[in-house]
């Protein structure tokens, strides 16, 4: 009887502990085929090594639709338990849906091998919410097989302001009518990086959240604005109904891809979907004048982060760090959430060429880096309204000092809010 | 006696609602509560991470009045504008051309099946990033109208697609030429025209221009009349065109911002579903006052089967 | 003789109108079905509509979908989609539609003008209430929250359609019905169901083409990449932040035409013939 009972109790046992394994991880992510496919290859990696626990990736195509569909599943409280997040993660740390991840670390997420500054990247009031993918830095992207088409010289990876601009006005005589020296950069309606880049670079950053306070002034909103004034008034970048026919949301609507300029903005981690769609040869040099400044900055390209509702946060974050430190998960992962920012999964290596491009740029610009600024709260409204304004001085319906002001309003209505 | 015809009133309506249950069901199960729920949102700040917070009108009152504190939505009332140009120029020109080429095509030809669906295409391409692709590749400064204006004409034309004063006018274009939708509601109304009609018209010696007037608009009408309802219904939803051609951002300077597009953006984009969802009401107001005037109106124009 | 020549003629210019009006309707699908034959690299760059070197390299790849599942999974599921969706709006919306035309009720006016209201709140701001009714019923990644709606006949728009059909109809002919002995739903499915076939296929035409282009409700409530449907594979080709597979993208979406193109073409000889009412009445 006795006997029966230990047998009994065991095979309870057994069966609660099979129970308590055999858990569903959703992890939600936004990526396309080739990520897709790395992804799986890790997923089924950490599923033979630990059997019971099962993950299930929830992928959607691009930035926009993910945040829609992960929105909408935590306002009806179904959220998946690991989030992709990009430089929106502060709006979702302000909202209290993330969980920190303190007390996992050093047991089950081992951040002693990632870079300090991706750890810090991913820290915000003093709690460790996101773990960065890997590493990405914002670049200017030339088309070198149309420079040496027309004969134009390559240009040098640094450069200064004053060099850059000669280097322009040079290229502006190779090349043909219809096609420009730069996009017009000055500011796109997905991301504000060109002018982010620029405050660094002018000592007066977009956004301290220790202060919450933003050191851009009226005068250095219009300084930047009439800098852009000056190259379109030369033709160094288009003018504005050109520019404006290039929506430069992809690599579809980008004036680079289509052959019509010679420089672009892309960020390194876009390099290889870029060359994908072009013959020519695309090379990285960096923003003006970075080398003195240090205004260059490295970015995790995302964050893992941990829905607070998440019913296994334990397995979620065990999940996480076998992405980022597992030498395994980084040979099949490669670098298509940025360079990895750790030590055992950078050991892995890479041999593809777009990869190696990214690594030079990489070595030259890490040390004219500085850590990043942090985002301006409700990034996407001020992305989205910075553009706006941006275009309404380069349409020249307002002077470059009205922009200045309303950037300058912006940002100080974006704080407050 | 009177006991008899209650009684019967009563089985003629009970029988009348069992066919109405399913939707019945559908409405208040399915649809009423998500109504009611962005009704409610609307008098409140929902950033839809957190729990809404009320905040009376101060939504409604930022859209149209503003002050000091809580500045009036500039970008808000450019969107109304420009959604009212939209739908009061390319309405009525879709209608014109869908029932012009429904016309067409409700000929006995040999090839019709083949014509009808070579007309249906673009209607059928929808939403696709091909069409986003393509509408550049027309109206953009160096696109395909432009060289065709610059060697035949020699004259110089704007960018079409990126100028302000004219991008709206190809969204305009792409609408019309996505024509489809109502053509075949016209086609399947056309074919509903007992034939009878024309032959005895054609026995009076009725041309064909008098048969159009005289039989083909009015039995025609109340397809007319839903499809002019309609399309104006959806059109001042419209988004998915605006949202590819622009990159989701109603540009250049907000010229292609149409309401449902800026309602997007500012629900999902800046989480402001509170705001979104008070937009969406007065937009709801708009077109039901729209409409319930078109059914105010309709009554003396559209002719239902033996004068209902 | 006269009389052919000239019926000739008109046939003749009514063609040649059709076929010039038709080449601008078909350049779109030209330059789509030719950049999915152009090597991914060459789609934004090489203006020209003819591809230089023809690949089916995108079919190939594109047919793999996203490496963990194939495109045939994202077509089978928007297939049973779209199939559940066809029957309930045929049957449920013709239903309501017949309730609104021909049937007396106390609250018709009233129910009439709510089933419009429906039709006029933007679809956004019912997102997540919607989505919140779905998930306590413990809908979310299955098909239902996509299907079950159709049963409660909740698209207003085939309503409306379908009733002003049905009050174009002559009413006499119920009315020989009724005496005839016909119930209500007698004359439902043997008068009103066979006279407003075109309305019925446009209907069913309809369902179809738009379930089959529902990207945002088939995003929020399907997890699972097994259940995915076409839209969403044709999105899963695209990331602004990393690699796109542009050429495989436009050969799926020439794909995911077909069936459309199919449906399309052979529905639209029901609208060839149009309806006699002599038959019936007499």
């Amino acid at each position: 009887m006795r006997k029966f009972v230990c047998v009994v109790f065991a095979l309870f046992m057994c069966a609660t502990m099979v129970f308590a394994q055999s858990a569903t991880i959703r992890w939600a992510y936004w990526g396309s085929e080739s990520r897709i496919k790395r992804s799986q290859q890790a997923i089924d990696l950490f599923m033979a090594a630990n059997p019971g626990i099962a993950v299930n990736p929830e992928v959607s195509g691009g930035t926009g639709d993910h945040f829609n569909k992960v929105d909408t599943q935590i306002a009806g409280g179904s959220g998946p338990d690991i989030i992709q997040m990009g430089g929106n993660i502060n709006d979702y740390v302000k909202k209290g849906v993330l969980l920190p991840l303190d007390k996992y670390v050093g047991n089950v997420l081992n951040t002693s091998v990632i870079d300090p500054s991706a750890v810090e990247s991913g820290t915000l009031d003093r709690h460790l919410y996101g773990v960065s993918t890997g590493v990405t830095m914002p670049a200017l992207a030339y088309n070198k097989s149309l420079l040496q088409r027309v004969g134009a010289p390559l240009p040098k990876v640094s450069m200064t302001y004053a060099e850059f601009r000669a280097y322009l006005v040079s290229l502006k005589s190779k090349l043909p009518a219809g096609v420009y020296p730069m996009q017009d950069i000055g500011a796109f309606s997905s991301n504000s990086t060109p002018f982010g880049y620029w405050t660094r670079y002018n000592g007066t950053p977009l956004y301290s959240a220790a202060t919450n306070s933003t050191a851009v002034t009226t005068a250095a909103a219009q300084k930047y604005l009439e800098l852009f004034k000056d190259y379109r008034d030369n033709g160094l970048v288009p003018p504005p109904d050109v520019a404006a026919g290039f929506a430069e949301t992809n690599a579809d609507t980008s004036m680079l891809i289509a052959g019509k300029a010679a420089i672009g903005f892309i960020w390194t981690n876009q390099l290889a979907g870029y060359q994908a769609t072009t013959k020519d040869e695309l090379e990285l040099i960096e923003f003006p004048g970075a080398a003195a400044t240090k205004a260059l900055w490295q970015a995790p390209s995302q964050f893992y982060t941990v829905n607070k509702y998440s019913k296994n946060p334990e397995l979620a974050v065990k999940f996480i760090n076998f992405l980022v430190n597992s030498p395994d998960a980084a040979k099949v992962l490669g670098n298509d959430r940025g360079a990895s920012a750790s030590a055992t999964a950078r050991a892995a290596g890479s041999s593809d060429v777009n990869d190696r491009k990214v690594l030079e740029y990489l070595n030259v610009s890490g040390p004219h880096s500085s850590r990043e600024t942090d985002h301006v709260p409700n990034d996407t409204e001020f992305n989205s309204t910075l553009f706006l304004v941006y275009q309404k001085v380069a349409f020249g319906q307002i002077s470059p000092a009205v922009g200045g002001q309303q950037i300058y309003d912006l940002l100080v209505r974006l704080i407050r809010k | 006696m009177n006991k008899k015809a209650r009684k019967r009133a009563i089985r003629e309506n009970l029988s009348s609602y069992a066919f109405l249950t399913p939707w019945l069901l559908g409405f208040f199960l399915l649809t009423l509560y998500p109504m009611l729920y962005s009704l409610y949102l609307s008098f409140t700040e929902f950033n839809i991470l957190q729990p809404p917070k009320w905040i009376g009108l101060r939504n409604y009152f930022i859209m149209f009045i503003g002050n000091e504190q809580f500045p009036r939505d500039e970008r808000f009332l450019n969107s109304l504008f420009v959604t009212f140009r939209f739908v009061f120029i390319s309405v009525p020109l879709k209608l014109a051309f869908a029932l012009a080429v429904a016309m067409l095509m409700n000929q006995r030809l040999k090839l019709i099946p083949f014509y009808r669906t070579l007309y249906y295409i673009p209607t059928l391409l929808g939403g696709s990033v091909a069409i986003a692709v393509l509408w550049r590749r027309l109206f953009a400064g160096d696109g395909v109208l432009n060289t065709i204006l610059r060697s035949a004409f020699n004259l110089n034309p704007p960018a079409w697609i990126s100028n302000p004063k004219y991008a709206l006018y190809t969204l305009i274009l792409l609408s019309v030429w996505q024509f489809g939708s109502p053509m075949i509601i016209f086609l399947a109304g056309l074919k509903q025209i007992p034939r009878e009609y024309y032959e005895a018209s054609s026995v009076d010696g009725a041309g064909k221009f008098r048969q159009f007037f005289a039989i083909t608009l009015p039995s025609l009408s109340p397809i007319i009349f839903f499809n002019l309802v309609m399309q104006m219904i959806s059109a001042f939803q419209s988004f998915t065109q605006a949202y590819i051609v622009s990159g989701g951002q109603g540009g250049p300077l907000d010229s292609t911002m149409f309401y449902s597009l800026y309602l997007y953006l500012k629900g999902f984009g800046f989480s402001e579903m509170g705001y979104a969802s008070a937009m969406a009401w007065v937009l709801l107001i708009i077109i039901a006052v729209l409409t319930a005037v078109a059914f105010k109106v309709s009554g003396s124009l559209v002719s239902y089967g033996s004068g209902e | 003789m006269k009389n052919r020549t000239a019926r000739r003629i008109s046939a003749g210019i009514s063609n040649i109108i059709i076929i010039v009006l038709g080449v601008g309707m078909l350049y779109p699908v030209v330059w789509l079905i030719a950049a999915s034959f152009k090597e991914s690299n060459t789609i934004f760059t090489d203006p020209a509509l003819i591809p230089k070197t023809f690949t089916l390299q995108n079919y190939v790849q594109g047919w793999k979908g996203i490496g963990i599942v194939g495109f045939g999974t994202f077509f089978k599921n928007s297939f049973i989609i779209c199939g559940l969706c066809v029957i309930a709006n045929v049957i449920f919306c013709s239903l309501t539609a017949y309730a609104f035309a021909r049937l007396r009720f106390a609250g018709r006016k009233f129910w009439f003008a709510v089933m419009m209201l429906t039709l006029m709140l933007p679809t956004h701001v019912t997102t997540i209430p919607r989505y919140i009714i779905f998930r306590s019923l413990g809908w979310i990644d299955t098909f239902l929250p996509l299907v079950v709606p159709k049963f409660f006949a909740t698209d207003a728009f085939f309503i409306f359609l379908l009733v002003q059909f049905i009050r174009s109809l002559p009413k006499e002919l119920d009315e020989s019905a009724l005496i005839d002995g016909c119930g209500k739903f007698g004359i439902y499915i043997r008068i009103v169901m066979p006279l407003t076939m075109p309305a019925l296929i446009t209907t069913v035409l309809f369902t179809f083409l738009w379930t089959w282009d529902d990207f945002f409700n088939q995003l929020l409530y399907l997890n699972s990449p097994a259940k995915y449907t076409v839209p969403m594979g044709l999105r899963l080709f695209l990331d602004s932040s990393g690699m796109s597979s542009w050429g495989p993208m436009f050969a799926m979406s020439v794909l995911s035409l077909v069936p459309c193109f199919i449906l399309f073409f052979s529905l639209q000889k029901y609208f060839v013939q149009g309806i006699t009412t002599t038959g019936i009445k007499g």
